[in-house]
């Protein structure tokens, strides 16, 4: 992935997590390379980037955090993972490509968003072959948030 | 006169030692394997057992049969003839293996050898330092060897074996593994060479363990006029590396000529003179593993002058982030550039830089050449001291994959000292000090 695309996720990612979670311990871990086939912790949002480059982002968090992480946004206690608390993280997702993208504008790339979706349940895996993710691995105190960008440059 | 002393003396010295082979103070269990035979000290020794129908264990390295239920105990299986490359007769599924259950360090394992022979008794005095031609396993695992009943006997270290670091368990699976085709050299074509000079087996495998380097068709004429150099060097003293500094001592003059600096004009010169001087519309360029990024611009001022009239584009890629994420934007003084390179350069606030006509060419990734490479097809590879850092199976299919990404006729630029074995597919293009190929077309 180019090295000018990297800072932009990783100071987003930090800066919105740091902002949504009340100014709480936010760090980020060390950043790496992952191939191929990914398993996800249990839910998943996804962002499509197109442009000048096509790839994804993709948000993976266990459930527990999901619902944590949901909860502080909201303001109030969630019990379960309904569509308020898919609703929330969707728009975390959102908020933390829009403002990677954003800075990526600032630098002059063009890229575009599709809007987020998200997948939750167990065993589930992503695999998009030819691409390598990086990945960011942010530990919050409602858990682990990994975030796996995928970008690649069209040829 | 003169003979009768001599010939008392004679049986003195038989006598002296037949009182000390009676001696006997030192036991071991003997077994074979491969066809010889050897033997592990007593005291190591918990219980010979027979058993079968080993857990597999997922994952596992390949010496690794499985582990057993031990009356409770839940004890690891290790072939010891898979942890040597001995062949290993095929028995049938489940069938009963002769096992020594060892205990070293508090930790019990399973041995599986051939067949177990006996308990002998010697002379500790009697057993000799290990010889490294009389045994397919490496010396260092050999405690000693010692005749008995005029059969040899190697003595194996268990606590070598089996209590060593993480690191070099490592090592063993590496070497276990390492039956690839670009892995030519060990056993079989230059075993001649080696067995009398164990020596140079040892500084294969360390400098694996220190730098990833890994002995190769690609290096193996670098690293073998190296040993012969490193012997004189050390003239009688200890050839073996047993840290990170000697490791890096004996690679010293491996890595190509300006490694993590600007190419002279000269270097420059010499790569591009070997190219034909016309150019498609459109120039790739991939560069694996370039650092800091210096090798990078190198190239892509060096192309620029030689086809001013193409679209060049550099896909250099790291997988160091640290490195690389400084490449993008450097500066540097103008003393460390060379003259022909300063017409490209631009002077900003905190130094040079280079002006944006060469920014534009070049695109660096932070990117493992082990995961999908998805650049275009290219007409140029830079791959200088890469491949050499690379495990034998790794360094086959990043050749592979850079052989797909090459076009027909393009060339490709190994390290100083690398070369690519000779094929149907590679020929190499005098260019001193420039190591470059072509792909046959």
């Amino acid at each position: 992935m180019r090295v000018e695309y990297i800072n932009p996720f990783v100071e987003a990612a930090f800066n919105v997590l740091k902002e949504v979670l009340v100014n709480s311990d936010v760090r980020r871990g060390e950043l790496y390379l992952k191939s191929a086939s990914t398993p996800v912790l249990g839910v998943a949002a996804i962002v499509g980037l197109a442009g000048d480059v096509e790839g994804r982002v993709l948000f993976d968090m266990n459930r527990d955090t999901a619902l944590a992480v949901a909860s502080v946004m909201n303001g109030e206690q969630l019990a379960t993972l309904d569509d308020l608390a898919k609703a929330t993280i969707t728009e975390l997702a959102n908020m933390i490509t829009a403002q990677a993208v954003t800075k990526l504008h600032d630098l002059g790339f063009q890229f575009d968003l599709t809007p987020p979706a998200i997948f939750t349940g167990d065993n589930m895996e992503v695999s998009d072959q030819d691409v390598e993710a990086l990945i960011v691995p942010m530990e919050t105190p409602q858990g682990k948030i990994e975030i796996n960008v995928a970008i690649r440059e069209r040829a | 006169m003169n003979t009768t002393t001599e010939l008392t003396r004679n049986e003195d010295v038989q006598n002296a030692k037949k009182e000390r082979l009676d001696k006997i103070d030192y036991k071991m269990v003997t077994f074979s394997l491969a066809g010889k035979d050897y033997g592990i000290d007593i005291m190591r020794v918990k219980e010979i057992a027979k058993a079968g129908k080993f857990t597999y264990v997922p994952n596992a390295a390949p010496f690794v049969r499985g582990v057993y239920n031990l009356r409770g105990d839940i004890i690891s299986i290790i072939d010891m003839r898979i942890l040597f490359h001995l062949p290993a007769e095929r028995k049938v599924e489940n069938a009963l293996e002769d096992l020594i259950i060892l205990r070293v360090e508090e930790r019990i394992f399973g041995v599986v050898v051939d067949s177990i022979d006996k308990v002998v008794g010697v002379a500790s005095e009697a057993i000799q330092p290990p010889h490294p031609i009389f045994t397919d396993i490496n010396v260092k695992y050999i405690s000693g060897v010692v005749e008995n009943a005029s059969r040899l006997y190697i003595i194996l270290d268990v606590e070598r074996i089996f209590a060593q670091k993480q690191e070099e368990k490592k090592e063993i699976v590496h070497e276990a593994e390492s039956s690839t085709p670009i892995q030519a050299p060990p056993p079989q074509e230059s075993g001649e060479d080696d067995r009398g000079d164990v020596n140079i087996g040892f500084i294969r495998e360390t400098l694996f363990t220190f730098r990833r380097f890994s002995v190769s068709p690609i290096n193996k004429g670098w690293f073998e006029r190296r040993y012969q150099e490193w012997k004189k060097l050390k003239k009688d003293g200890d050839l073996q590396l047993k840290d990170f500094e000697d490791a890096d001592e004996y690679l010293s003059g491996f890595y190509s000529p300006y490694t993590g600096a600007f190419w002279s004009s000269e270097y420059a010169a010499a790569v591009t003179g070997a190219m034909p001087n016309e150019a498609a519309k459109n120039y790739n360029v991939w560069n694996p593993g370039c650092g800091k990024g210096f090798e990078t611009y190198s190239i892509a001022c060096a192309l620029r002058k030689k086809y001013p009239e193409s679209r060049i584009k550099i896909w250099a890629n790291d997988s160091d982030l640290l490195n690389i994420s400084n490449a993008p934007n450097m500066t540097f003084e103008i003393d460390d550039v060379p003259e022909d390179f300063r017409e490209f350069l631009v002077k900003g606030k905190s130094g040079y830089s280079f002006s944006q006509v060469i920014r534009d060419m070049v695109m660096f990734e932070y990117h493992d050449v082990l995961n999908a490479n998805p650049m275009p097809d290219v007409d140029l590879v830079v791959c200088r001291d890469l491949l050499s850092f690379l495990a034998p199976t790794e360094q086959s299919r990043v050749l592979g994959d850079i052989g797909e990404k090459l076009k027909e006729n393009g060339f490709l630029m190994v390290g100083g000292n690398e070369e690519i074995p000779v094929s149907e597919e590679w020929e190499q293009l005098r260019a001193d000090p420039v190591v470059l190929f072509r792909k046959k077309a």
